[in-house]
């Protein structure tokens, strides 16, 4: 124990106070941090609630974070105000709609061309490797205005078409075609001769014998997809036509939050209610797909 | 533009023949084996991704590219000419006038230098915080990363809730408390693009926490002991074996966190409009290409951008390159 004792960086083990001292700095400066991060959110919470008279009162006391104790039988006014007179829940179900279909075409569309780079030989491959890592690297939001005006010439001026034009350029990401192609030459080819031997063409090997072996990377594409559809306000508003008459709108719930925030005499209540709908999405699917989300940090950017 | 579509259709695919005759010329060279039926089939596999890829990703760029160069006016498509460097010209007469263009790269770069530093740095700290384990620390983590799944618009018309001019505004209310006067934070020049610096940190910097959480169980932990062993104290953990594991996580992160910071558009286009106090690069080439509808003009700005990026962020994957 001595010759331990003298080693230069021993250091004997701390004694039961310091270190309950020590834990207790720790759990501080965690609260007060966490406190900052999620008193806006408490905020936003807490004010969807209320009504607005409520709201008024509240400012300017500790109130403002806490729900309308007093009337809690109206908690969820805002919310149903929102939902039936703000039509909102139609701006979800487009958004949910754009999410599932532009979920199926990418993995479909960018699967297919991540399997023929990575396990297939064909007259012309290296150009196209070329050219996955040549657009990776390019920003691409900086083509935006020539895009629009692209699809604007594609789809013509008819109101219905545009909804293609919110699909089609989501259904397209290089990024994901390049973590299909490294997920793809992962996986050992004797999955695939055995399947061959059978009898079984291409699309046979990839739709029944690596589509199911890659459920991992299925599932991080379609987390960030679905995240990415979800959260995209900008290319909508701009190819959509702003909802008019009383037809249903083809807006996402994120453009239309722009709309709705701007519609007279709704209340701060009612805003933060529609903040909340818009978020729980998303707040599902990170609970969900915790997992998935980080093994996309482990797959794609961390090996560039 | 559906001719020069067409052109730019048939020079791609003449390129791809030639690459692919070149391949299979060189074949038995490289001893590849090409089978007929395995390159159709692949090809078939390709086309719907590079049909897709090929109208929406590479024809923007190069048309962007060329429209720099023109005076392309969005509601006149049939009548663009040929100007050569006059957008340019006139980009740099904006500039040294001191017009919106020239607020808009001084509130960029204000921006890029305020929340790189102000994310990265708090995204490093929250990390090396919460790993450890604890039951707290799991607690602490989940709140760091909520503002995260609030999306960056609902943060941005939240944060306009929080920031509102008067009484009524969440952040005036708890000064307020204190006996600080009530004050315009978004409409004052000199605390609109600090706010919008904060609270875009306060909205990301838990997304880049994670990425360094998982950098930092990558570390083995027997290096620490090692380092113990030698003698190392606190701080020298952390910079020889803590930062040296973290380095390819710091370097993907300060590319990323850099390129989004450029792209700034989002909180000022949702919270303040368009202001010369707020303006950034992407909104001014917005406004310009979409709102006030010359092509041309925008796509020039979107070039010097693209190559502003591009060149920062080469120069900083050579800095930090592994040694």
């Amino acid at each position: 124990m001595d010759e331990i004792k003298n080693l230069p960086n021993f250091r004997p083990n701390k004694t039961p106070v310091k270190k309950t001292v020590k834990e207790v700095i720790y759990y501080v400066v965690g609260i007060v941090l966490s406190l900052i991060f999620i008193l806006p959110i408490l905020y936003m919470l807490a004010t969807s609630t209320k009504s607005e008279s409520a709201y008024a009162e509240s400012v300017g006391t500790l109130s403002m974070f806490l729900p309308d104790f007093a009337n809690l039988g109206i908690a969820f006014d805002n919310y149903k105000s929102v939902l039936v007179n703000y039509d909102i829940w139609k701006y979800a179900l487009n958004s949910f709609i754009y999410a599932a279909i532009v979920i199926v075409l990418n993995i479909l569309i960018n699967g297919l061309a991540g399997y023929a780079m990575a396990k297939l030989t064909f007259p012309g491959k290296k150009l196209l490797s070329f050219m996955i890592i040549f657009l990776i690297v390019v920003p691409v939001e900086t083509s935006i205005i020539p895009l629009y005006s692209i699809v604007k010439i594609m789809l013509g001026l008819k109101q219905e078409m545009s909804v293609i034009g919110v699909i089609l350029p989501a259904a397209i990401s290089i990024f994901n075609i390049f973590l299909f192609m490294q997920f793809f030459q992962n996986i050992p080819k004797e999955y695939e001769e055995a399947a061959r031997m059978d009898g079984a063409n291409t699309l046979d090997v990839f739709f029944k014998v690596i589509m199911p072996l890659s459920k991992p990377i299925l599932a991080t594409v379609a987390v960030f997809c679905f995240i990415g559809v979800w959260n995209d306000y900008l290319w909508p508003s701009m190819i959509l036509p702003a909802a008019d008459d009383g037809s249903w709108s083809l807006l996402p719930i994120q453009t239309a939050l722009i709309t709705i925030k701007s519609i007279e005499g709704i209340t701060t209540g009612e805003i933060m209610a529609s903040l909340v709908i818009t978020s729980i999405p998303i707040f599902v699917t990170y609970v969900a797909a915790q997992k998935y989300i980080v093994q996309g940090f482990g797959t794609s950017g961390l090996k560039m | 533009m559906t001719n020069t579509s067409l052109i730019i259709l048939g020079l791609f695919i003449c390129a791809f023949c030639g690459f692919a005759v070149y391949d299979l010329a060189t074949a038995k060279r490289h001893k590849e084996v090409y089978r007929a039926k395995s390159s159709i089939t692949a090809y078939l596999m390709l086309l719907p991704s590079v049909a897709l890829a090929f109208l929406f990703i590479l024809l923007p760029i190069l048309y962007s590219l060329g429209y720099a160069f023109t005076d392309y006016y969005l509601l006149k498509p049939n009548e663009i000419g040929f100007v050569f460097l006059d957008n340019f010209a006139e980009l740099f007469k904006e500039i040294s006038e001191k017009g919106m263009l020239y607020n808009a790269i001084i509130n960029t770069v204000t921006f890029v230098v305020g929340v790189v530093p102000l994310q990265i740095g708090l995204a490093l700290l929250l990390a090396l915080f919460v790993n450890r384990p604890c039951f707290g620390s799991k607690i602490f983590k989940v709140c760091f990363f909520a503002p995260v799944v609030i999306s960056l618009s609902v943060t941005a018309f939240l944060w306009e809730q929080i920031l509102a001019p008067g009484e009524g505004g969440l952040l005036n209310a708890m000064l307020g408390m204190f006996g600080v006067p009530p004050h315009d934070w978004l409409r004052d020049p000199n605390t609109a693009m600090p706010c919008i610096i904060v609270l875009s940190a306060w909205q990301g910097c838990g997304y880049q926490m994670l990425i360094f959480l998982s950098g930092l169980s990558n570390i083995r932990k027997d290096l620490y002991e090692a380092a113990a062993l030698d003698g190392a104290n606190g701080w020298h953990k952390f910079w020889n074996v803590t930062w040296v594991g973290l380095r390819s996580t710091f370097v993907y992160i300060l590319i990323t966190v850099f390129i989004g910071a450029c792209r700034i558009l989002t909180q000022p286009m949702l919270m303040t409009g368009y202001m010369s106090h707020t303006v950034t690069l992407s909104y001014y080439m917005y406004n310009l290409g979409y709102t006030e509808r010359w092509v041309g003009e925008s796509s020039a700005v979107a070039l010097l951008m693209t190559i502003f990026i591009g060149g920062v962020t080469l120069i900083q994957r050579r800095m930090f390159r592994e040694k």
